[in-house]
């Protein structure tokens, strides 16, 4: 640290190595990781909602298909952008309205008082007092609520799509030797729905990734904000002035989504791979198949 | 009408010869789809070595009476009595179905099904299709299964293929796998639905070489077929559907070389013709 500690001084590699290790840069490396966090903490919860919603579609016992069919329908027909700047907020009131019926004393005075949301200090979430990152954890939170919800119902319409896709006589097939309806599910339904899936899933992979930046939306410090606080020109006000580099910042961000997506790309092709063993189709036509 | 074999003359669901109860016996089926009816009441029963083959032109119903017998369809009228046990109902006409699931699952175990796609599962080996219903629905053990399947598969001519995914097998071949995985239940009959109809001539052979090698081990099994000479050479019975009722029945040679109705002669001059 005692080398960049004159950074009027440095020149060259060192003034470089100086900046690109200041601490807001750390904040910016970081901020690559909350992306990362939110995409992987975010696809299992896509999974279990889709799954639970394509169930629910296609369950005989109507009150459950009906819930199956109003979260998904509901869900793909709000445009994404409303869904995200509605979720979080109606979530964070939700949450301090039933905190306040719970924990504040009675005040007489009701919840909403006008156009103000007022609940007891106690109620709030986070407290007051909280430190900084719990506040920017409970932020990322309800983000990560909002993009399963939201990626949960394209998600259940895919999975549904491919369940009914799986041939009905490998399913009849399983019925005929025996099987209960729970053993024809895990044994042939669900290892065969997934070469169906995976298409619409890689899709909504890809969607997702590229939706992440809605997080800096929501008030998440993101790798969208920390880019443009970092590019933004610095006066020799700053211990590394520079001109507007927001350019090169941005170009970063895209190089770095390039890669996510293309990775992603080689891993789904993989798996396509995998999944489309034994069941032949146009895809699966890239393995060696007719070996003798 | 009483069932014609040299074997047993007696009556329709009379025991047999060795005094056992019929292994399959449908009796009076009707089945429709909606006002059109299939099956009109229908009486077959196999004891056990029998080979009965059912015959007919397209829409007389004997697929479908094929998959009554392991309930893959549900006659709306009739009773099914598999070793002396009836099918249990409950409802009536359109809302008939089994009453018990359990059993028709214990029924199904028994009754192996061929069908005229193969209808192998696609995501798993050849091994691993043959192995999976003893495994998952009979609870056998892996290790001994596995030496079963190959054994069976050995049996079919295609010890060769276990590994194998079926889409990489011929026709034929997946026909004779699908066989060995229908004795890998060990079931007291087989049902066989069009074994050798989604064959060329080339392929079918191989398949009716197995068939009619299982006919002689005196095994017990139900053959809807178009394939008059397989009919023929391997059924000790045989029924003519027509228009969802029998037409007529008998022993094959009898039946096939003088038919007496006028719906048989057509139909054996029209495949003759072929």
């Amino acid at each position: 640290m005692e080398f960049c500690a004159e950074p009027s001084t440095l020149t060259g590699p060192a003034w470089w190595a100086c900046y690109l290790t200041t601490p807001t840069h750390f904040s910016f490396y970081l901020s690559f990781g909350t992306v990362l966090a939110l995409i992987l903490l975010a696809v299992p919860v896509i999974l279990a909602l889709g799954f639970a919603g394509a169930f629910a579609r296609r369950s005989a016992f109507l009150p459950l298909k009906l819930v199956g069919q109003a979260y998904t329908s509901m869900v793909r027909g709000v445009p994404d952008i409303v869904f995200f700047m509605f979720v979080p907020i109606a979530l964070d009131q939700a949450f301090e309205a039933i905190r306040h019926v719970a924990i504040c004393p009675d005040t007489g005075q009701p919840i909403y008082q006008g156009n103000d949301f007022v609940v007891c200090d106690a109620a709030k979430l986070p407290l007051g007092d909280a430190a900084q990152w719990v506040h920017q954890g409970y932020g990322f939170l309800l983000a990560l609520i909002a993009f399963a919800i939201v990626f949960g119902a394209f998600a259940a319409n895919t999975i549904d799509g491919a369940l009914t896709a799986v041939p009905k006589n490998q399913l009849e097939t399983a019925s005929a030797y025996g099987m209960t309806p729970r053993q024809v599910l895990w044994r042939v339904h669900l290892p065969q729905m997934w070469r169906y899936a995976l298409p619409g899933l890689s899709n909504l992979w890809m969607i997702l990734v590229k939706a992440t930046p809605l997080l800096f939306l929501l008030g998440v410090e993101d790798i969208v904000y920390w880019a443009g606080a970092l590019g933004a020109s610095k006066t020799s006000f700053y211990d590394f002035p520079h001109p507007d580099w927001r350019i090169w910042y941005f170009g970063f961000l895209l190089i770095f989504y390039l890669g996510l997506t293309w990775v992603s790309e080689k891993v789904f092709a993989r798996l396509n791979l995998y999944f489309a063993k034994g069941q032949a189709s146009h895809g699966s036509r890239r393995e060696p198949v007719m070996a003798q | 009408m009483s069932k014609t074999t040299t074997k047993k003359p007696d009556a329709r669901h009379a025991n047999g010869a060795d005094g056992a109860a019929p292994v399959i016996s449908l009796r009076n089926i009707h089945k429709a789809y909606g006002n059109l009816e299939v099956i009109k009441g229908v009486d077959v029963t196999a004891h056990r070595g029998d080979v009965i083959a059912l015959i007919g032109s397209s829409g007389s119903g004997k697929s479908t009476l094929l998959r009554c017998a392991n309930l893959l369809e549900i006659p709306q009228q009739g009773d099914i009595v598999f070793n002396d046990e009836p099918v249990a109902w409950t409802g009536s006409g359109h809302t008939r179905k089994p009453a018990d699931m359990a059993q028709v699952r214990r029924i199904r175990t028994n009754l192996s099904m061929v069908f005229q796609q193969f209808n192998l599962w696609a995501h798993l080996t050849v091994l691993q299709n043959v192995i999976e219903a003893p495994l998952t629905v009979l609870g056998r053990d892996r290790g001994e299964m596995e030496e079963i399947g190959h054994e069976l598969l050995t049996k079919v001519g295609i010890g060769d293929k276990a590994d194998d995914y079926p889409s990489q097998l011929s026709g034929g071949q997946q026909q004779r796998a699908a066989i060995a995985r229908a004795l890998a239940m060990e079931p007291d009959a087989m049902l066989f639905d069009e074994p050798t109809s989604a064959l060329d001539p080339e392929l079918e052979a191989e398949v009716v070489r197995v068939i009619k090698a299982l006919a002689k081990e005196g095994r017990t099994m139900i053959i809807v077929t178009h394939d008059m000479k397989l009919a023929r050479d391997v059924a000790g019975h045989l029924i003519f559907l027509h228009q969802g009722l029998i037409e007529e029945q008998g022993q094959p040679n009898e039946v096939f070389d003088n038919p007496k109705s006028k719906r048989l002669q057509q139909f054996l001059s029209a495949t003759a013709a072929e």
